[in-house]
């Protein structure tokens, strides 16, 4: 394939068919895949790396949010609230791995369409929070099938609430 | 601090004497398929970065995950309100129409309400992403205590 949004060569083509193949196997919509009342929680420790991880393909270069950086590497970083600080909706965009059940086949298919957010406290990083998602309800429009959460972001050492969210995943 | 394109980037932060009506700068980025595809963005779903796959699926191209246009507008509205974004603020935002690759996305926002609140506001700005021709891809808005 040589596509010109993508440019490939034939290992890298074939490389990419398989990677594709492998997502698609045993996957379901997640209309199915979820029952309103579904709680899921997991622990996302948000190191320096996977706040540059989160922020290099956005192209967000405030260095608030930098506790990592190249030739220093760990630093304790500055901000208004002193050290290093989480980006606003590093947090809501991490919700995706735990709305959809990680121990099951990603419903690919599925499309975000909505989130409400309240981000109450600032984030520093280094912190371990807590996501956890409920699933609280599930509805029809326009012929369109929709998914709708509620999501508690907190410390799991403190317990402090830092973030809300509600939001809606489009289904299959 | 004046940068060299003249632009004073102290002068973005909205003040309790900024008005309703204020419009923020905006935010220019290009939706480019290898950043659309990095692990932690759009590599657990082909539609986000495999061209062949989007196809497949009755997409003219891949689509950006919303989520990058939401941070691209959270970027605007850091620029604009600091640290007040980051503390008892709210961000809305409905992906009305897709990101599709190689658009560039434009962001906007303006102040559409001032409410009193302690010493200070809580300001309202309606936000939202579009590309160059002007179709909007991302609305919504969003809220935060200045000066409070």
């Amino acid at each position: 394939m040589n596509n010109e949004l993508k440019p490939q060569s034939a290992v890298q083509e074939a490389q990419t068919r398989a990677f594709v193949g492998a997502l698609q196997q045993g996957s379901q919509t997640y209309w199915d895949m979820v029952e309103i009342g579904d709680e899921l929680s997991r622990d996302l420790h948000i190191t320096p790396e996977l706040v540059i991880l989160y922020l290099d393909p956005v192209e967000d270069y405030n260095p608030w949010y930098e506790g990592w950086r190249m030739n220093s590497w760990h630093i304790d970083g500055e901000s208004p609230f002193g050290g290093a600080i989480v980006p606003p909706l590093l947090v809501s965009h991490f919700v995706l791995s735990v709305q959809f059940d990680h121990t099951k086949p990603f419903a690919i298919g599925s499309i975000h369409t909505f989130h409400d957010s309240e981000i109450l406290e600032p984030i520093p990083v280094g912190a371990t929070v807590r996501i956890t998602t409920r699933a609280i309800d599930k509805y029809e429009k326009r012929g369109r099938r929709y998914v709708r959460h509620e999501v508690h972001v907190t410390d799991t050492a403190t317990g402090m609430l830092y973030f809300r969210e509600v939001r809606d995943i489009l289904s299959l | 601090m004046t940068s060299q394109n003249g632009l004073n980037l102290d002068s973005l932060r909205i003040t309790p004497e900024t008005p309703v009506g204020y419009e923020l700068q905006p935010i220019k980025k290009k939706a480019a398929i290898q950043l659309m595809g990095s692990r932690v963005w759009g590599r657990f779903n082909p539609n986000h970065w495999d061209p062949d796959y989007a196809r497949s699926t009755g997409l003219t191209d891949p689509i950006q995950t919303g989520e990058m246009s939401s941070a691209y507008i959270s970027e605007m509205c850091v620029n604009h309100f600091g640290a007040a974004m980051l503390k008892n603020a709210r961000i809305v935002c409905k992906y009305i129409a897709s990101t599709i690759a190689n658009e560039v996305i434009v962001t906007g926002g303006v102040i559409t309400e001032k409410t009193p609140k302690g010493n200070g506001f809580r300001f309202r700005a309606d936000i939202w992403a579009a590309n160059e021709a002007g179709e909007k891809k991302t609305v919504g808005w969003v809220e935060a205590d200045v000066g409070v």
